[in-house]
């Protein structure tokens, strides 16, 4: 970490409050963290520790109470819905645990969506050149409930990536995934960052998915209680939550 | 994309995409088809009625449908611009019925007296065998020679015609080869021979008239009219305009039961679009997520809807269409032997497509509209979320206040007793009904579950609470089941009124034992008159009593027209009777014949807000007279029509008028009917123009007219019925569709299927009920009201209480709600029980 490249997430201060006087929860305490171009981070922590608020934060799907967020160089602060939109449409993609494909477009049509979405007009041929390197080139013209929970899960990787996004964000991707299609997902995700410079930000609770990543950042009520650079051997996250007091 | 998106949702909705687009379907269908039936009704009516076309560029008739001085064709060519006029005589007369005539057999002639100096300039007479007629021909006939053969008749055979007194024979001479407009059968004589035959001396019943080339038309005719004065009617014959303003005012209702429909499929379409935005959270969430805007979602919404209303539409409107067609074989013959008009096929004006479409699909979009805004507000989180089974709704408190105060005020319209605000009322009633459905629902449903619960001792409380939960959904499935029933109950409120309404005219108007009369009274105009003789010979028969007659005349008044019938004053009350409007009584007969007094119908008294005393002018034949009014009253034949009836003395003093139309005779007390009878059938047959009916049979014959018109209200009703059938299938298909993860935990903790069968049948029942309450309730209102409607408009009626038409209805709607069940109660107990509660 001595020579960091550019930043592609930058958050200082962050923090999220839900509801107030009794039911006031800290969601999110004064979190800073910095997310360098291609690089694949994983956030681990117990139910509740914020994992899924920060990435909520992130993809500017929620509002911060406190603190500043930029992505790839512009503040999230106060961008107006249609901005924030464009922002999670040209910038940000999403993996999430339920797949969320759309249940009446076959693979092509769900994983060029995005594009459609911004009016690009080869949205097809990048859609197809994605789903093709994410190992799905037999499977285009498929429908979601034709296809696997992997091959579900892949098509929405191609989504993410099809719009050259720079960061991807992943919610539990392996969480509805038996472990083998999970560790793929967790491959593939790490090529994301290693051969397409995507950076990728992570939330799992499993530790051998999660050292898939370079870095693991540890969390829990809202803090950031560990940040480790993990050397991809499969005890890593593991030792790493032992340490941090989380298993 | 968008457009993609709502078509692969659109159809991967499959079943319930079919059902939503089906209730559109019947909306659009029965505004699609009851106005293809209408129109073509009145073009029917209007062709008819007007001059077949011709070289004729004008035609002058009288104002009061009389004869009228041969002198006014040299008033119509001192016009400038007019450059032929032709004067001409045309009356329908029946033909004598014939022992081996089918039902179809024709039943009337026009016969058209044409003046051979003129007449060659103003219509072509292509003769396709024989000659055409001469000066000296008084006793020849040309016709068309299609007519000819549906007469059997052939060159120099002989034809029979009723004439002012007994019969006259022509022979036919001449055959054209132009063809015959159904309705208007013509044979042409000469002026001489059909002024002789129908016993109008030298005065004539028509002028035809042709411009000169380059005539300015519209000037011409404005300046033919100025001519002419007021006495005289330029360009179409004027005649049946109130029959035809009827069928205005069966438009407007008929129009309304379109709507009512397409409200319906409203209702059903938006509750449709409420339960796919619950169901598609998630993937609105993640479409907003990757950077879907709001109003791309919203548009993905109306998109799929805009699908859904074309597709509808389209169908709906050849069901429409199809429906219209049926009509007019089924309605064809029966309209053909009642008033011997052909109606033809239907006719769809551009109005008709232009609303149909923009109701059909305008309706399905405005419904999907505030569920479309309800999806573009779905926040992207709702993609991180675990779905949750039904959104659950609270904001019922604010409505069911507005729709409580709706109801009130509806109440106001009914005391006001203007026909208007009663109307008005009733919408505003059923408005505030469907605002009340989700507040009163529950307590509803509680209350009407008791009894279910006999039935139902396991299922019954879960499906009464499953109701519960969501009282916006039960609200909208009990607002269309209201609606469907409300207008079959306001149809048959309807029907049953008007039907007792004409027995009571029928049964009082026409109270004595025989009458003699044209086929075709209804349309009175035109038909041949009897001299008094008729009348003396029918009172010297032996065993015949009292005898009366009814004369007919035409006046303009208020720049309307209105038909004069003259009664005996002294005479009439022993044979017929009115139905008086109150304020009015049988003292007002006496009236008549103390000097110019009337007695008005209640259409013309209401469209001209008469009251008793009132002075009236009238235009007659022989200038402005003042009448007075003596009463309102109506009788059978001219319940329709705009009449007045004065005495036939002043018929005689002020239009010249002394023949009767119609007599009424009744038999002296212990005479023989059938020798009576007999006796009577011998008079009539020297006057062909008329047939004898016996009351009895005549009435019977009424009824059975008036019954057989009612299978089309009976198929309004049932085409009505369906689109509440669909909701309810709708509601109950979306409701276990969305609780399929809950019908899982069920069966998992130990629900058998019958069991789950039974709570989805039990839910359905309830609904069904509870709708059924609201539209029995709303129905009766929108029957009272429209029945108090077409009172204002004058069709004097009782209200009959639909006794039978509730119990059609709850017997109807307790069925759909059973029927409704059967899908959706099989399919959740089909149910995988593991996929159910793996269910996202």
């Amino acid at each position: 970490m001595s020579e960091q490249p550019t930043p592609i997430v930058e958050i200082a201060g962050l923090t999220k409050v839900y509801g107030s006087g009794v039911t006031e929860v800290t969601a999110l305490d004064a979190v800073a963290l910095r997310v360098p171009e291609g690089q694949f981070i994983t956030v681990m922590g117990p139910s509740g520790c914020g994992k899924s608020t920060l990435l909520n934060l992130l993809g500017g799907l929620d509002t911060p109470t406190d603190g500043t967020i930029s992505i790839d160089g512009q503040a999230l602060g106060d961008l107006p819905d249609d901005r924030l939109t464009e922002l999670r449409r040209r910038r940000i993609g999403f993996v999430f645990q339920f797949f969320n494909l759309i249940p009446v477009l076959t693979a092509v049509e769900n994983a060029s969506l995005p594009l459609r979405l911004d009016g690009v007009k080869d949205a097809e041929e990048r859609a197809v050149a994605w789903l093709e390197r994410v190992g799905l080139g037999d499977r285009l013209h498929n429908r979601p409930d034709q296809l696997s929970g992997g091959q579900q899960q892949r098509v929405a990787i191609a989504r993410a990536l099809s719009t050259e996004p720079a960061l991807v964000l992943a919610d539990e991707p392996t969480g509805n995934l038996d472990s083998r299609s999970a560790s793929e997902i967790g491959e593939l995700l790490s090529q994301v960052s290693t051969q397409w410079g995507r950076s990728v930000l992570m939330v799992t609770h499993d530790p051998r998915i999660a050292s898939y990543a370079q870095r693991l950042v540890l969390m829990r009520d809202g803090r950031v209680v560990d940040d480790v650079e993990l050397d991809g051997s499969h005890d890593g996250p593991r030792q790493a939550l032992e340490r941090a007091g989380l298993l | 994309m968008t457009l993609t998106l709502a078509w692969r949702y659109l159809r991967g909705r499959g079943a319930r995409s079919l059902l939503t687009t089906l209730a559109v379907v019947f909306g659009v269908m029965l505004t699609f088809g009851l106005n293809g039936i209408l129109p073509a009704m009145m073009e029917a009516f209007t062709h008819n009625l007007l001059s077949a076309a011709g070289k004729v560029d004008l035609t002058v008739t009288s104002s009061y449908n009389q004869p009228f001085r041969p002198d006014v064709v040299n008033t119509l060519l001192r016009v400038p611009g007019v450059a032929v006029a032709s004067p001409g005589v045309q009356r329908t007369v029946p033909l004598p019925a014939s022992a081996d005539a089918g039902p179809d057999a024709l039943a009337q002639l026009v016969v058209s007296g044409i003046d051979l100096a003129t007449a060659a300039r103003v219509h072509d007479f292509p003769l396709a065998s024989g000659r055409m007629l001469g000066p000296a021909d008084t006793a020849a006939v040309v016709m068309n020679a299609d007519l000819a053969d549906e007469l059997s008749l052939g060159l120099g055979d002989r034809l029979v015609l009723p004439a002012a007194a007994g019969t006259a024979r022509f022979t036919v001479v001449g055959l054209l080869s132009t063809a015959t407009v159904p309705g208007q059968e013509q044979v042409f004589l000469t002026l001489p021979a059909a002024q002789q035959l129908l016993g109008l001396g030298t005065r004539i019943t028509q002028v035809e008239a042709v411009f000169a080339p380059g005539a300015d038309r519209t000037q011409t005719e404005e300046q033919v009219a100025a001519a002419l004065g007021q006495d005289y009617q330029v360009g179409g014959l004027s005649t049946e305009s109130s029959l035809i303003a009827s069928l205005q005012t069966a438009q407007v209702a008929f129009n309304m039961f379109g709507i009512f429909a397409l409200a319906t499929a409203g209702f059903i379409i938006a509750n449709s679009f409420r339960t796919v935005v619950a169901e598609r959270r998630r993937d609105i969430g993640m479409l907003r997520a990757i950077g879907a805007r709001r109003r791309t979602i919203m548009r993905l919404f109306l998109a799929e809807s805009l699908f859904q209303g074309i597709i509808g539409t389209a169908l709906g409107i050849a069901a429409g269409w199809a429906m219209a067609l049926g009509y007019f074989v089924a309605m064809g013959p029966i309209v053909q032997s009642f008033i011997h008009i052909d109606i033809g096929g239907p006719v769809f004006t551009p109005a008709t497509w232009a609303m149909s479409i923009l109701l059909g699909v305008g309706v399905t979009v405005a419904a999907a509209l505030l569920p479309a805004r309800a999806a573009g507000r779905v926040t992207p989180l709702e993609a991180m979320r675990p779905q949750l089974g039904e959104v659950y709704e609270r904001r019922v408190g604010r409505q069911a206040w507005i729709g409580t105060g709706l109801v009130v005020a509806s109440l106001f319209g009914l005391t006001t007793g203007s026909s208007g605000l009663i109307g008005l009322g009733a919408v505003v009633f059923l408005v505030g009904f469907a605002m009340l459905a989700p507040a009163v629902v529950n307590p509803l449903a509680e209350w009407a579950s008791h009894p279910l619960e006999v039935l139902f001792s396991r299922e019954g409380s879960i499906a009464r609470s499953n109701l519960q939960r969501n009282p916006g959904r039960s609200g909208i499935t009990v607002t269309a089941v209201m609606l469907g029933l409300a207008s079959i109950v306001a149809t048959i409120s309807m029907v049953t009124s008007i039907f007792a309404g004409f027995t009571s005219y029928l049964d009082k108007s026409l109270s004595s034992d025989y009458l003699l009369m044209p086929q075709s009274i209804i349309l009175a105009q035109g038909n041949v008159a009897a001299g008094p003789r008729l009348a003396g010979e029918v009172k010297a028969v032996p065993g015949i009593g009292a005898v009366s007659t009814l004369r007919l005349a035409q006046a303009k008044s208020d720049g309307g027209d209105v038909q004069v019938l003259g009664i005996d004053p002294q005479t009439y009350l022993s044979v017929a009777d009115f139905d008086w409007n109150t304020g009015s009584s049988d003292a007002a007969i006496a009236q008549l014949a103390s000097g110019r007094w009337l007695i008005a119908n209640g259409i013309y008294a209401t469209q001209h807000n008469l009251v008793a005393g009132q002075a009236l002018v009238l235009n007659t034949p022989n200038g402005q007279r003042t009448y007075h009014l003596a009463g309102i009253g109506n009788d059978y034949l001219n319940a329709k029509l705009s009449t007045l009836y004065t005495s036939q003395a002043n018929l005689e003093r002020d239009f010249n008028v002394t023949a009767d139309i119609l007599v009424m005779a009744n038999r002296t007390a212990g005479a023989d009917a059938t020798t009576t009878t007999a006796l009577l059938q011998k008079v009539a047959a020297d006057y062909p123009a008329f047939r004898l009916y016996e009351s009895e049979s005549w009435r019977a014959e009424q009824m059975k007219t008036f019954s057989s018109t009612i299978v089309i209200f009976d198929a309004l009703v049932a085409a009505l019925a369906l689109p509440s059938l669909l909701a309810l299938v709708n509601t109950l298909a979306i409701s276990v569709l969305a609780r399929t993860r809950e019908i899982g935990m069920l069966r998992a903790v130990g629900a058998t299927r019958r069991q789950i069968r039974r709570m989805v049948m039990a839910e359905s029942l309830l609904l069904s009920v509870i709708g059924t309450g609201f539209g029995a309730i709303a129905g009766l209102w929108l029957g009272y009201a429209l029945v108090a409607a077409m009172r204002g408009l004058g069709w004097e009626m009782p209200y009959s209480f639909p006794w039978a038409g509730l119990v059609t209805t709850v017997v109807v709607g307790i069925t759909f709600g059973v029927l409704a069940a059967l899908g959706p109660a099989r399919s959740a107990a089909k149910l995988d029980v593991v996929a159910a509660l793996h269910q996202e």
